[in-house]
């Protein structure tokens, strides 16, 4: 039994081994980030051999705190993140349920359309869009804009939903309806909680997608109050002459922060409903 | 009773289909109008139909450099895919080693090339990891007693870059999808495989493989067709006005943006983009006919 | 089920169309009843700085929006000095940030109601907006007499087609940079002698440059180009990059670039400000990097190096000035005009030089004492002896890929000029052809 268990001790010991390095070797680029953001100077490059001169300061932070309204960007980027979460998803749990559980004509015609869909050059959209969006008179609206967002993470959405509740045995739900559940109860009580994992990864997907939209947001919203995070950093760099690269590091870094600690709460939630004793056999 | 039957799946799908409707198809529906106009600078208010003139001139540009073009598209896609997948897969399966306590301090960390804005990673990059003189990796290179490598002024190094640059920001979304899928396997299928005495490779040919392949289908799919049309990276790295590195390397979408965008004739362009459009659709008809229909 | 995908695509197609016919003919509608529409949707916008008064005659202070894709501290010093000078007119500038201003005036440019009225931009993308018909010529606003005192230069880099549609407010060319401490003897007057110098005191392997320059950007070679009597693109939009004398430029300042180093912007910079180098071509943009470095620098014009030929360095020069869109003209001429006035004086050139040394268009503000004590303004108003404006037709903004390509290919991966300049001179060609 013992010689089980040191086995079992140097596989851990390895494997974490292993990922400490391979954390290392990708956050590479991040640490050097993270190194000129607390340099003076406007620099991204120095000749000296070792990262940069000695100096470090907090400079950059205390200008994006306190000289640009970083809070005003994070709250605009929440309220954008959160109505297309929202919206997003409620359009695309119906869908995909309605993939996965009905064969009907059409379906996988429709779905493989979705998927060419995607093909598309994303170039010309933003053009189309502007147009469309005038006429309807929903510029420099944030509505107008979750709706560009959620359209756009529409089809991802009901792919990936649609592949997840594919996996969901059906056995569970015709349980229910035999215990005289009506759709709503099912979708509510059974489909969604068993979807949980994959409603999850899906909504980061869309936060990550809209926390660093740029184009779109500085594009269609005009005023300068409502800046989201992601078009402050654009605005603060815009070109390569006047770039201060430790101010722009900084931003990024700040920008990032939310998103990873979203992602460190949901790893909790990540994990499968079938895994901790749905239906056996 | 029948018609209930079978109009209620499109119940369902009805507000996701206007919002793609509006989104996603308008957009091409629009291209599709201004590809019959020759709106440009200077007719910008005032055009008009000028038929089928755009398309014949945007098949012109399928000269050779729009062939190498595809070429290369083909290849980085190929190759980003094959090495996305294989190494997400098992730097997941090593995530969902049993008792591996750390495992969500690794998985944050691991996401964080995803979590920086693209921009920022692509110019950060460029100009601080691949610089010639004092880029981070020539320093470190140097560390190590090995001479300077440019890596960005001639094609294949370019290329090799641009991948290495891609595989960083997609790895953290793939090794995600499947962290998720893998939590989705019956773990009774693994103990039933241990008794009967399967080893590492066994178990996950045999069982982990087969099961995730359907939830991952549409992640990877999805993914083929982003990196088929990445722009940012490449364009960032290599040709952006003002620092231009040498290399001459073009996919589809960088070869038609240098080609037909830049000239601010939005009629042309979106000719060449149907045309693209419709190029990619054949494609992916003629790839489909190895999918299965389960697969989707 | 396909009958139903198909009427819905159907439907999606027409409304698609009516989208797209329905917006082009809205927007003839809305610049012709522009005061009657922007008066009733005033009354809907609640936000004040953005909403567009009336008269002047009314007594509200009027705001004009200006967009902008500069220095904002360059921005805020014209801001701060029009909106002093005009105050007792009622008239005040709002300068909005919108990063690619081109392309958002392409979006924005005939959309009356949430466009700018005015854009702060360089002159070379005039053309283009001119060809789009969304700009109204200054001179509907000021006589050429309110512009007596601008450096003529300046006023023609603003003129297209004979008609002026922005108005200058300042300028920049290269310069030549160099580190007092580390450069050894004097400053050669001619570029053969730049050359020996270079030769002599470059020294790849270790690191250390006589001069660095990014030697394949067409901004940064076109003294040389021009100096040689070439041309990147002509007044009637010829392409001209393999004539004979942009062919002997180039072959030139490839000896130039053998010993610049990598020529990229940031390695440029680092090496300059880190001391390996003793000289860098830039512009005013680099001066907050090398007085942050410490460097004891000392500036010299272009226009004093002499090429083989006899011509002095011939740079670009770039023109920063103020344009007005369209429809603005309806609705608050006389607000425009007062702007304008105001920024045709010496005074907000003597503000911008004071903070933010840029070279102003207006010639008296160079009797100031605080303008003429400038090395650098002084520099750059040297360089204008020789200094050719940008080319602002739209054509040029399809030039600068090949003209790039060409430069990297013959600097950077060794091709051959005369090829080289033959194939990217039928790409530009090309690309011209496409813009109809």
């Amino acid at each position: 039994m013992s010689k089980k268990k040191i086995k079992n001790k140097i596989q851990q010991f390895f494997l974490n081994l292993f990922f400490i390095f391979i954390c290392f070797v990708a956050l590479l680029p991040i640490l050097y980030a993270l190194i000129l953001s607390f340099q003076s100077g406007t620099a991204a490059l120095s000749t000296k051999m070792s990262f940069f001169s000695g100096t470090l300061t907090l400079d950059n932070y205390k200008n994006i705190i306190f000289h640009h309204p970083l809070f005003r960007w994070l709250f605009n980027s929440l309220e954008l993140s959160v109505g297309t979460m929202i919206v997003a998803i409620s359009c695309s749990v119906t869908s995909a349920y309605a993939f996965s559980r009905y064969r009907f004509k059409g379906r996988i015609q429709t779905l493989r359309l979705l998927l060419i869909l995607n093909a598309f050059p994303q170039i010309l959209t933003m053009f189309a869009l502007f147009r469309l969006f005038k006429t309807l008179h929903l510029l420099d609206s944030k509505p107008g804009l979750v709706l560009i967002y959620a359209g756009s993470m529409c089809i991802f959405s009901i792919l990936n939903l649609k592949g997840y509740f594919d996996t969901i045995p059906i056995e569970i739900e015709e349980a229910s309806k035999i215990d005289g559940a009506s759709e709503t109860q099912l979708m509510l009580k059974i489909i969604l909680p068993l979807a949980k994992p994959s409603i999850i990864v899906t909504a980061v997907m869309v936060l990550i997608f809209v926390w660093n939209e740029y184009l779109f947001a500085t594009t269609f919203l005009l005023k300068d109050t409502s800046y989201t995070l992601a078009g402050g950093l654009y605005q603060l760099q815009a070109s390569d002459y006047s770039r201060s690269w430790p101010l722009f590091t900084a931003a990024a870094i700040l920008i990032s922060i939310p998103i990873l600690i979203v992602f460190f709460i949901i790893q909790k939630h990540m994990v499968s409903g079938l895994t901790s004793g749905g239906v056996k056999g | 009773m029948n018609w209930k039957r079978k109009y209620q799946p499109w119940k369902h799908t009805i507000p996701a289909f206007i919002l793609i409707g509006a989104i996603i198809i308008f957009p091409i529906v629009y291209t599709l109008y201004i590809s019959f106009t020759n709106m440009n600078l200077y007719h910008w208010d005032n055009y008009g139909f000028v038929g089928f003139r755009n398309y014949i001139r945007a098949l012109f540009k399928v000269d050779s450099g729009f062939i190498e073009a595809i070429g290369t598209t083909f290849l980085w896609t190929f190759l980003n895919m094959v090495l996305q997948i294989v190494i997400a897969f098992f730097i997941a399966l090593g995530l969902n080693a049993p008792k591996l306590k750390l495992a969500r301090v690794y998985k944050t960390l691991l996401m964080f090339p995803w979590a920086m804005p693209a921009y920022v990673s692509i110019l950060l990059w460029k100009v601080g990891i691949y610089n010639t003189d004092f880029g981070l990796a020539n320093k470190l290179l140097s560390w190590f007693g090995i001479s300077k490598i440019d890596y960005l002024s001639k094609n294949v190094p370019a290329f090799l870059s641009c991948m290495v640059l891609n595989l960083w920001m997609a790895l953290p979304f793939m090794i995600m999808m499947f962290d998720g899928a893998l939590q989705s396997i019956d773990q009774s299928y693994y103990e039933s495989a241990k008794m009967d005495g399967a080893g590492f490779w066994v178990k996950t040919l045999k069982i982990t493989v087969p099961s995730v392949k359907n939830i991952m289908m549409p992640a990877v799919l999805m993914t083929t067709f982003t990196t088929f049309k990445q722009f940012d990276i490449i364009y960032l790295l290599t040709q952006q006005k003002g620092a231009l590195t040498g290399a001459t390397l073009q996919t589809i979408i960088t070869y038609v943006h240098q080609k037909a965008f830049v000239s601010n004739n939005y009629g042309l362009s979106s000719a060449v983009s149907i045309v693209v459009f419709v190029l990619i659709i054949l494609i992916s008809l003629f790839l489909n006919k190895g999918l299965k229909e389960e697969a989707l | 089920m396909k009958r139903v995908i198909s009427s819905i695509l159907c439907g999606i197609m027409v409304t698609g169309l009516l989208a797209g016919c329905g917006n082009s003919a809205g927007t003839t509608k809305s610049t012709q009843t522009g005061s009657q529409k922007e008066s009733s949707t005033k009354s809907e916008s609640a936000s004040a700085t953005e909403s567009k008064a009336g008269t002047t005659t009314s007594g509200k202070m009027q705001t004009v929006t200006i967009w902008h894709d500069g220095d904002e501290s360059i921005m805020n010093t014209i801001e701060t000095q029009v909106n002093t000078d005009l105050k007792a007119k009622n008239v005040e500038v709002k300068f909005e940030k919108k990063s690619g201003l081109t392309d958002q005036l392409k979006l924005y440019g005939n959309d009356e109601a949430n466009g700018p009225d005015m854009y702060f931009y360089a002159h070379d993308s005039l053309g283009s907006f001119a060809e789009m018909n969304i700009l109204a010529p200054v001179t509907d606003f000021i006589s050429t007499k309110d512009e007596t005192d601008m450096i003529p230069m300046t006023t023609e880099a603003c003129t297209y087609k004979e008609k002026q549609y922005m108005l200058p407010v300042y300028y920049e060319t290269l310069l030549f940079v160099y580190n007092k401490d580390l450069w050894q003897g004097d400053i050669p007057a001619s570029t053969d002698d730049l050359l020996s110098y270079m030769k002599a005191h470059t020294d790849e392997k270790a690191g250390t440059y006589a001069l660095v320059n990014q030697h394949s950007t067409a901004y940064n070679v076109a003294p040389v180009i021009n100096g040689f009597g070439g041309y990147i693109i002509d007044k009637n939009a010829n392409p001209g990059l393999n004539t004979k004398e942009t062919k002997e430029a180039i072959t030139y300042n490839q000896k130039f670039a053998a010993l610049e180093g990598a020529g990229d912007y940031d390695t440029c910079n680092t090496l300059f400000n880190g001391k390996k180098a003793q000289a860098i071509i830039g512009g005013p943009w680099l001066m907050s990097g090398i007085k942050q470095a410490g460097i004891n620098y000392g500036i010299k014009s272009l226009a004093d190096f002499k090429l083989p030929n006899g011509n002095a360095l011939k740079p670009y020069s770039g023109v920063q000035g103020v344009g007005v869109l369209k429809y603005a003209e309806k609705s608050k001429k006389e607000a425009i005009t007062e702007v304008l006035k105001d920024l045709c004086n010496e005074k907000v050139g003597i503000a911008l030089a004071k903070e933010s040394n840029c070279a102003p268009a207006n010639q008296k503000a160079y009797s100031n004492a605080d303008v003429s004590s400038n090395e650098m303004i002084m520099a750059m108003k040297e360089t204008t002896k020789s200094a050719v404006p940008m080319p602002n037709i739209p054509q040029t903004s399809v030039m600068w890929t090949p003209a790039e390509a060409l430069l990297a290919a013959v600097n950077k991966s060794g091709e051959d000029v005369n090829k080289a300049a033959d194939d990217y001179q039928k790409q530009a060609k090309q690309a011209i052809a496409d813009m109809q």
